[in-house]
């Protein structure tokens, strides 16, 4: 969540502050578990194709590191860009 | 929200916890949808590295313009296209 969100919590009243917070954070928790599971699921449909074993080798398992470090890492660009985006602030090209 | 010295009844309070619940669920759900999007279209499925290069950093940062403008774009198009038919969309 945005942190501009938060700033405007404060000029509501102590219990419908309480129960938006709440509402934001049961958002946040369903949103990372779903964010885990799709993360899973690609990464294992992009890394790993053979089934001749029951254990990873190490080329799956570099994979799969890699490709979970670069989702994150793309989906934290992304939050930045989509937080300007939000806030009407100018982009370079 | 604009701060009131009258509280608001009982059913103007729940419409407007309503519609805030959904407009995040919205937000959230674009978000999700945008990352999943440009992820697809920017970075190859091979993982030779962690680290995004300067390709990867600039293809994403203009998927995310691009997917931004269809969407404010679809927006204004979607709903002045047929206001009878999506009429019922904008009854809370």
């Amino acid at each position: 969540m945005d942190k501009s969100m938060l700033a405007e919590l404060d000029t509501l009243p102590e219990e419908d502050r309480a129960r938006m917070a709440s509402m934001i954070d049961q958002l946040q928790i369903r949103d990372s578990l779903r964010m885990y599971n799709s993360l899973v699921e690609r990464c294992f449909t992009d890394c790993v194709d053979t089934f001749r074993r029951k254990t990873l080798d190490k080329q799956e398992e570099s994979c799969v590191r890699r490709c979970a470090e670069k989702f994150l890492k793309h989906s934290m660009r992304v939050g930045m860009r989509f937080a300007e985006l939000n806030q009407g602030a100018p982009t370079p090209d | 929200m604009a701060a009131s010295n009258n509280a608001p009844s009982g059913i103007d309070k729940e419409q407007i916890f309503g519609m805030a619940e959904k407009e995040m669920e919205y937000r959230v759900d674009l978000f999700n949808k945008l990352t999943q999007t440009c992820f697809n279209k920017c970075i190859e499925k091979r993982y030779k590295e962690s680290e995004l290069n300067m390709g990867e950093n600039s293809c994403i940062d203009r998927c995310v313009s691009k997917y931004w403008q269809v969407n404010t774009h679809f927006f204004v198009v979607v709903f002045s296209l047929d206001l009878k038919k999506f009429g019922s969309i904008l009854q809370y």
